[in-house]
């Protein structure tokens, strides 16, 4: 760094008063040029705030959003070189700040975290699929599934109802999101605990629905595994017409 | 032209835009999957890219963040990029990316400073770079002008320089100088690349450069002249958002064209 400390701190001096607002002086600056880079600078991090919650940006009041903008921008040094990526910086930081409990808002980490990771998932680097074919036993096969998805739990189920009704409904949801694999379209799928468990199974353990039926059955000391296996077989034909599960693994020669 | 996603269709679908080459900030599309991962392997396939980055801040007291330089290089070297360019400003301090672009102090240490970064951004991607001289809305303790500023950077850093037209007459209108003058002044055997834009007066003593507005006349005078002075290189026109319709688009083009094909007839590549 080839700066003298007083060209760094005016470089410093600007950028604290784009990111605050707060008065700095610095030598031959301009009241209306400063203003200007405020208001650029505030600008461009509200609206891609707006842009990647927009559902957030309705349901809270002005001022409680103008203070979320106005303290993640002073507080936060954002870390990323890529703007649309800072929404994910946005909502850790709330989250963080506990403003879900400051302003009773309980819903508020489920609903920006939501808005997020459909534009992860949107935005995500393509992943290629396993293999697969579209014949196969769905008992005993090794089912497919579609990489590019992400899995949330959620507390609230901002996904099913507005928010001021979402408060009434604690519980635990599980949010599947996931990207069409020919238009690239982002789906959800509301999962049940049961549908959690059989594609967590499968996603990372590779099992077939019989087993994950013969295991839970074992587990639960089950009388009858074959409604839970009805159950699956379901829930996968259902996501296969879907396209979060892809086929059937073709088998290793 | 900047390849920008509300006009994509423009570029991919109608055929209505159909530039010499596409500008895009390696930020909005490093890593991009899914449809616009697509859309812009696409562009990448059909036209010459040029980038045009955001976030280096190369006049940041800031360590370079070469993780991120790495990945500008890995997409220059899969999309065969053929130009990449910069901005004379910083938009990173203390750690933090601010997202946009603010003004350096014109000062001696500054040029060392920047000199020094611009070399060491070169030697890390193995091209020269080029770097834009950008609009400002407040002198900060300069102690030199801007025009020496510029030109003490490009000679000693051996970087080109990316001529942005529209930002010479912003500045000259914002800090009260002849911008004929300030292109004259200009390294004009190091210009690589020009931009051409329009901009927003948004007081009787500020103009801001937007991107959103059509070129204006005085800015097509001083392009022309600067033209004139000028050995062919590639123009762009930048337009980010408040796009009008499309035929409107060409019609700058086919302006720009119509001034460049007074000087320079073949060889150009004008966007």
């Amino acid at each position: 760094m080839l700066y003298q400390p007083d060209t760094y701190k005016i470089e410093q001096d600007l950028s604290r008063f784009g990111r605050t607002g707060n008065d700095i002086f610095i030598p031959g600056a301009t009241e209306e040029g400063l203003r200007q880079y405020r208001r650029l600078l505030r600008n461009n991090i509200n609206n891609t705030m707006v842009q990647a919650f927009p559902i957030s940006r309705q349901v809270l009041p002005d001022d409680e959003w103008n203070e979320l903008i106005n303290l993640f921008f002073a507080d936060h040094d954002a870390k990323t070189a890529q703007i649309w990526k800072l929404p994910a910086e946005f909502v850790t930081f709330v989250k963080e700040k506990d403003y879900a409990t400051l302003w009773s808002k309980p819903w508020l980490n489920d609903l920006l975290y939501f808005e997020w990771i459909e534009i992860e998932v949107y935005t995500m680097p393509d992943i290629e699929a396993e293999p697969f074919t579209l014949q196969g036993d769905i008992r005993n096969g090794t089912i497919v599934v579609n990489p590019e998805y992400r899995l949330i739990p959620l507390r609230y189920p901002v996904h099913l109802y507005a928010v001021e009704e979402a408060k009434n409904h604690p519980g635990d949801y599980f949010m599947m999101v996931y990207r069409h694999p020919e238009t690239r379209e982002v789906l959800f799928a509301d999962l049940s605990a049961l549908d959690t468990f059989t594609f967590e199974n499968i996603a990372h353990e590779q099992l077939s629905l019989s087993d994950i039926a013969a295991g839970l059955k074992l587990q639960f000391a089950l009388s009858d595994q074959h409604p839970l296996l009805t159950n699956m077989i379901a829930f996968v034909q259902e996501m296969m017409a879907q396209k979060l599960f892809l086929g059937y693994a073709e088998e290793r020669k | 032209m900047g390849f920008r996603r509300d006009i994509a269709d423009a570029f991919l679908k109608t055929n209505e835009i159909n530039p010499d080459f596409v500008e895009v900030a390696p930020e909005n599309w490093i890593n991009m999957g899914g449809y616009w991962g697509a859309q812009f392997k696409e562009v990448s396939h059909r036209f010459p890219v040029f980038l045009h980055g955001l976030s280096l801040s190369i006049g940041s007291p800031d360590e370079l963040d070469l993780a991120f330089l790495r990945q500008v290089k890995n997409f220059i070297a899969e999309h065969d990029v053929r130009v990449y360019s910069e901005h004379l400003s910083f938009a990173k301090m203390d750690n933090a990316h601010l997202y946009d672009l603010l003004p350096i102090p014109f000062r001696e240490d500054s040029v060392k400073h920047l000199v020094a970064r611009i070399k060491q951004v070169q030697d890390f991607l193995e091209m020269p770079i080029a770097i834009e001289n950008v609009s400002y809305y407040t002198p900060v303790a300069a102690q030199m002008t801007e025009s020496e500023f510029i030109n003490q950077i490009v000679s000693q850093s051996g970087c080109n320089l990316l001529l942005d037209v529209n930002n010479v007459y912003v500045n000259a209108f914002n800090h009260h100088y002849d911008p004929y003058e300030f292109i004259s002044g200009m390294p004009l055997d190091r210009v690589a690349y020009i931009h051409m834009a329009g901009h927003e007066q948004v007081s009787p003593t500020l103009i801001v450069d937007t991107h959103g507005e059509a070129i204006i006349d005085p800015v097509y005078d001083l392009f022309d002249f600067t033209v004139a002075k000028l050995k062919p290189v590639p123009v762009l026109l930048e337009r980010d958002f408040n796009f009008p319709e499309i035929r409107m688009l060409n019609h700058e083009m086919n302006q720009l064209r119509s001034i460049v094909n007074k000087y320079w007839i073949k060889d150009v590549v004008p966007a």
